[in-house]
Formats: structure tokens, C-alpha cells, sequence
């Protein structure tokens, strides 16, 4: 069973489906994470050339994550994949300073619009075992995520490429589609 | 409204208890079986397997899986610590020059005397079982060396890989000169910002060498190539598709789909040199499938490239599959 059979325990409805959208600049992480679900493997990972997406099934559950690329090309199209998004995943290279501001501005362009009204975000704040990555507090800090009031979000530290704090930021997941 | 087209199922329903006893029924049938029919052949014809496979199959793919097959389930003691030996000198790619002939010489006396086989007779199959060694364990060499490559990062500390970069460059814009090492211009050849170094990812070097090796062995199809990539909507981005190619050519190899290919286009031991021209061959080829595939846009890259890898592999599943090796560009 993969990380996310925890899932499991928060949703009676045993053919429910959920729709997860991950997103963030291009060499944040967004493909690692997806593989670190579907508990595949991470050694192998090449630059998103359009979306990838899996389909994770645990005990009749059924989650279907979108991993859409996050270069700069393609980021227009990202507003093809916002309808029916039930909780988005954005994620941050923390080591990434340089394009911090640009992270920033992204994420209050997907904030901001009308198709994702209302959807909690989770924010990722990978590559914690890079040296000079800001934590945490930090990152949501520079992004101003405290101003946000119209909906519920969380930040979580994680290196997904040795798998740690993916599953915390999962199990958040999991407690906002329950209380919606 | 996007329609959910799910790639993969992940702990999804384990596969059927019946299928696999019918599997494991069959398994042990042929292993009982097997020593009774090939009895049967060998007082009938005179022939032991190796010696009807390399007579009766054709050069190349058909062959020598023929001979990779029969060796691979022989209960010959000294055949299994031949191959055992050999797998070995693969993985420590040591089956090259002096060593390579002394192995061979090694690997054919050892079937010679297991089989009893009297070589001025049948000098023919001491030939071709010997080229077909060749072949089998140049192949898992090229495999471990590729798989090295692939395993180094690439390093912007490292000079060596500095100048594969820029010569990555010149080679794709012999006209424009860079402006910096960190530059908007790499966007041109499809990197996705403004340093490539992040580019490879899990394909490291192998990423590099393979996009280099296209672009300045096969100059022409890759100018070719390049030019279809910046159509203004059916373009895609030039050095990230060539990663996923290097990640496709890279897992057929490994999982031997690629077998086909090598054992069919190698004359002699396979180099890292015929891994890059598969390589070439499946980019060039795929940007023609890309093209005829009518992309609204690059999203629908997975998709068409999942067309693609399974078209290649139907045909890799043909040993008797003959590729193209000389990439000719088509002007229209």
C-alpha cells in the first residue's frame, strides 16, 4: 500500500474520487512528490514536458493527482486543469532564492482566480536538506501566506527525494477534505 | 471538461490467483519436460540446442536470443559458471580488447567440450556461437556502462561537463554565439530556464552525451529537428523532449526490449556509440510520429509519446525488426 492509504481512514464514501492538482515553478519537485504517492521510484526522473498524471487506488479510494509541468511555457496552460481541483498542491524549491518572487507572483495568480475560489492549499517547502534553504516559517512568510483568509492552507517542510515530510503534508490533505 | 485517462493503478487488484497457478503449472511442466524433448532432438538430429539454434535460426536478434534463451535455463554446471563468469565481466565491463578475445576463446572451448562437440566438423557453429557471446554480453556491458553515465549528475564544477554543454551549443547554433553561461538563449534549444544544469535530472550525463551525440554526429536531422520543435504550435521544447528520449532509450535497453536493435545492427562488440544512434534514431523518429500526430499543443505530450514507445516496442518485439540506421531528413 502506498503513503496514501491513510487516506483511507478519512473518507467514508468508499468510491469517492479527489482531484489534486500539484503545481510550482519548474525543478521544484512537483514530479518527485507525485512518484513518492504512487510509491514509485525517484532515481529516474526527467523534466515534465506537458502533465503527468497517476491515478492512486487504496482500498476502493481513488485520488488522481495532476503533476502538470512548471516551466515557464507552459504555465498558461496550467488554468486548463483548475475545474474541479479539490485541493492544490504548491510546491517550492526553499533552496531557490533567486526565484522566489516569481514563485510568489505564480501562486497568487492560481490564488486569485475564480475556478479555484474556496480550494485549500497545501504548500511544500522541498529540498530542506539543501544548505541555505529557508525554512518553513520563512518561505511562508516571504510568500505572505498569513493574509490569506478566504480559504484553509498549510505549509510543510519536506525533501522529497528522501521522502520526508510528504507524508504530513498528505494527512492535512486528507483533514481539509473532511471537514468540506 | 477533462476526461480522467488514469496512466497507472497503483495497489490496485493484485493479479488473479488462477492466472498464476496456470503460470507456475506451466513453469514446472516445462522444466521437467524440457530435458525430455531436447533428449529426443539431440538423438535425433545429432544437434545439441546451440548447434540447432545457430544452424537453424538467421544472423542476428533471432539467433542470438535463440542461443541467450538456451544458455540462460542450462543445467550444465560448467555452462552455468560460464555464464555466471560472464555476467560478471559485464557488470565490470571488463569485456573489452585482449580480455573480450580470451573470454570468447574460454566460453566456446567450454561449450565445445560440454556438448561434445568436434569443432573441425562443425566450425561453422564455433563461428557463430562465438559472435553471439559476443553480442549477449557486450550488450549487458553497454548496459552497465550506460547505466554509469546515467548515474552521474551533471556537475557545473566539473570542466569536462562544462564544455559538453557548450559544445551542445555550437553545435545546435554554430551562428549565435552564447552570450553567457547563464542565458536566455538556452531556452532556444528547448531547456526550460536559464541554466540547463538542472535539465538532466535523473538521466545526468547520459541526458547530455545523448542530445550531443544527435546533434553533432547526425548534424543535419538535427537542425531538422530542432526547426519542427519551434513551430508555433506544434513545437515543443527540443533538449527536455530529448531527456524523455534519453529516459525511453535508456529503459528499453534496461529492460532488454532494446535487444532487438543491438543484436541486429552491431557487426561487432556494442559500443556506447550504437546506444547514441538508437538514441538518434528514436528522436528523429519520434519528431516525425509528433508531427503526424496533429498536437493541439505540448500537453499532449505524454500522451502521443505513450503512442509512440508503444509502437516502438511492438516492433523491437519482432526479432526479425530491421532499423534504419542512417537518418536521412526529408525536406517538405
Amino acid at each position: 500500500m502506498g503513503l496514501l492509504s491513510i487516506l483511507r481512514k478519512f473518507t467514508s464514501a468508499p468510491e469517492r474520487e479527489l482531484r489534486l492538482l500539484l503545481l510550482g515553478l519548474d525543478n521544484a519537485g512537483k514530479t518527485t512528490i507525485l512518484k513518492i504517492l504512487a510509491s514509485e521510484d525517484i532515481t529516474s526522473i526527467t523534466p515534465t514536458a506537458g502533465f503527468n498524471i497517476k491515478s492512486v487506488i487504496s482500498d476502493g479510494f481513488k485520488l488522481n493527482v495532476w503533476d502538470i509541468g512548471g516551466q515557464r511555457k507552459i504555465r498558461p496552460y496550467w488554468k486548463n486543469y483548475f475545474e474541479n481541483t479539490d485541493v492544490l498542491i504548491y510546491v517550492v524549491d526553499s533552496a531557490d532564492k533567486k526565484r522566489l518572487e516569481e514563485t510568489g507572483i505564480e501562486l497568487y495568480e492560481l490564488l486569485s482566480d475564480d475556478k479555484l475560489h474556496n480550494v485549500p492549499v497545501l504548500v511544500y517547502a522541498n529540498k530542506q536538506d539543501l544548505p541555505d534553504s529557508l525554512s518553513a516559517s520563512d518561505l511562508a512568510q516571504a510568500l505572505g501566506l498569513p493574509t490569506i483568509k478566504d480559504r484553509s492552507w498549510q505549509i510543510q517542510a519536506c525533501t522529497a527525494s528522501e521522502g520526508t515530510g510528504v507524508r504530513e503534508g498528505m494527512e492535512w490533505v486528507c483533514k481539509s477534505i473532511k471537514k468540506k | 471538461m477533462v476526461t480522467l485517462s488514469p496512466t497507472t493503478h497503483n495497489s490496485g487488484a493484485p493479479a488473479s490467483a488462477s492466472g498464476m497457478n496456470l503460470a507456475s503449472l506451466w513453469w514446472w511442466l516445462a522444466w521437467w519436460l524440457r530435458p525430455l524433448v531436447k533428449w529426443v532432438l539431440r538423438r535425433t538430429t545429432g544437434l545439441c540446442e546451440l548447434q540447432r539454434i545457430c544452424y537453424g535460426e538467421v544472423s542476428g536478434a533471432p539467433r542470438v536470443k535463440g542461443v541467450e534463451r538456451s544458455l540462460a535455463s542450462s543445467r550444465h554446471p560448467q555452462l552455468r559458471q560460464l555464464v555466471a563468469h560472464l555476467d560478471d565481466v559485464a557488470a565490470r565491463r571488463c569485456f573489452t580488447g585482449a580480455n573480450e578475445r580470451q573470454l570468447l576463446q574460454r566460453a566456446v572451448s567450454a561449450v565445445l567440450v560440454a556438448k561434445r562437440i568436434n569443432p573441425t566438423v562443425h566450425c561453422g557453429f564455433v563461428a557463430a556461437f562465438g559472435k553471439c557471446v559476443e553480442q549477449i554480453w557486450g550488450y549487458r556491458q553497454l548496459a552497465a556502462e550506460v547505466e554509469l553515465l546515467r548515474q552521474t549528475p551533471f556537475d557545473s564544477a566539473d570542466a569536462s561537463h562544462e564544455r559538453r554543454l557548450l559544445d551542445l551549443w555550437r553545435s545546435l547554433r554554430p551562428d549565435e554565439p552564447l552570450q553567457g553561461r547563464i542565458s536566455k538563449q538556452w531556452q532556444d534549444i528547448g531547456f526550460q530556464g536559464d541554466d540547463p544544469k538542472t535539465d538532466f535530472r535523473g538521466m545526468g550525463l547520459l541526458g547530455l552525451e545523448n542530445l550531443l551525440f544527435f546533434a553533432s554526429e547526425h548534424r543535419a536531422p538535427a537542425h531538422h529537428v530542432l526547426a519542427h520543435s519551434m513551430h508555433a504550435t506544434a513545437g515543443y521544447c527540443f533538449a527536455i523532449v530529448g531527456i524523455n528520449i534519453t529516459h525511453m532509450a535508456w529503459s528499453m535497453l534496461r529492460d532488454g526490449s532494446a535487444q532487438t536493435y543491438f543484436y541486429n545492427t552491431s557487426r561487432s562488440l556494442p559500443t556506447l556509440r550504437l546506444f547514441h544512434c538508437f538514441y538518434s534514431y528514436l528522436f528523429y523518429e519520434f519528431d516525425r510520429f509528433w508531427a503526424e500526430a496533429k498536437p493541439t499543443n505540448i500537453m499532449e505530450f505524454s500522451t502521443v509519446k505513450g503512442q509512440f514507445e508503444r509502437r516502438v516496442r511492438v516492433a523491437l518485439s519482432d526479432p526479425r525488426t530491421q532499423f534504419r540506421v542512417t537518418l536521412a531528413v526529408h525536406h517538405v
